[in-house]
């Protein structure tokens, strides 16, 4: 997978996507509409990355479990608890950059 | 790739009155031309007078490079942009945060205080940054004209900053 340009594909056909904290796997999976498990590996803690996850396991769009609760997650998750995550509104830049550099 | 793909996203709604648009590089970076291409292609098939450019200038930190290396190498970075930026002259920079917007912010920044050109700077901190600025964040929100968060918890700690929701 390192070498692929795209998971898109794969991403479609999955049913469950099980990733790390990486903003990109997460958004790419939520917008894609699957349910999505984030593995935290707290030994290469990147603090940074884990801001995402967690914000987004707080507004429940995730689960989120380490490796040594990962088959744990898998057997007692509950995917219906899983709140779909709406697409973010680049139109409201435009319409703000458009108001800031005089452009109405 | 990350940054590429944000940056991408703030432009798909934005008018052809942002044009032509300039696309400034690290010199390092392998994927994000194609993805630049692709985007300015499709956007060539909905506006006839689509244009834009491509440059490239050398990174100005590698991820956890040492501060004082850091200090050397963008320093240097911002004298390969000056001559960049002064051709370029652009109206507004656009930048979402890869150390790559550094100099050429700076350089920028620079250019309007010799008298030679100002440009409004409008940053994007990245939807990964929830609670935290990143490094280029942290040193914009004071040179930035505009500086845009998307989460609310970065609202609060950097009052002067606008807060539009998720926008990419």
């Amino acid at each position: 997978f390192r070498f692929k340009d795209s998971l898109a594909e794969d991403l479609r056909r999955a049913d469950l996507v099980i990733s790390h904290a990486g903003a990109g796997s997460c958004l790419e999976t939520l917008e894609e509409g699957k349910p999505l498990i984030v593995v935290i590996n707290e030994k290469l803690m990147n603090n940074h990355q884990l801001e995402l996850a967690k914000q987004l396991h707080r507004d429940g769009h995730v689960l989120y479990c380490n490796c040594s609760t990962l088959v744990e997650t898998l057997q007692s998750m509950d995917l219906s608890t899983l709140k779909p995550f709406p697409p973010g509104q680049p139109e409201k830049f435009a319409l703000f950059l458009d108001k800031a550099v005089g452009f109405e | 790739g990350g940054h590429t793909t944000e940056i991408l996203r703030l432009l798909s709604c934005l008018s052809e009155s942002y044009s032509p648009r300039h696309y400034i590089l690290a010199d390092s970076d392998k994927m994000s031309e194609a993805k630049i291409r692709s985007f300015e292609q499709k956007r060539a098939e909905t506006f006839s007078n689509s244009q834009f450019t491509l440059d490239r200038i050398p990174r100005s930190r590698e991820v956890r490079q040492s501060w004082t290396s850091s200090m050397v190498t963008t320093l240097y970075s911002i004298l390969y942009s000056l001559p960049l930026t002064y051709k370029l002259k652009p109206d507004l920079i656009l930048c979402n945060g890869p150390g790559t917007c550094v100099p050429v912010c700076i350089s920028a920044l620079l250019l309007g205080l010799l008298g030679l050109k100002r440009a409004i700077i409008v940053y994007v901190e990245s939807i990964c940054r929830v609670e935290t600025l990143s490094l280029s964040g942290k040193i914009l929100y004071y040179f930035s004209d505009y500086f845009i968060v998307q989460w609310p918890a970065l609202k609060e700690k950097y009052p002067k900053s606008v807060f539009l929701g998720r926008i990419v």
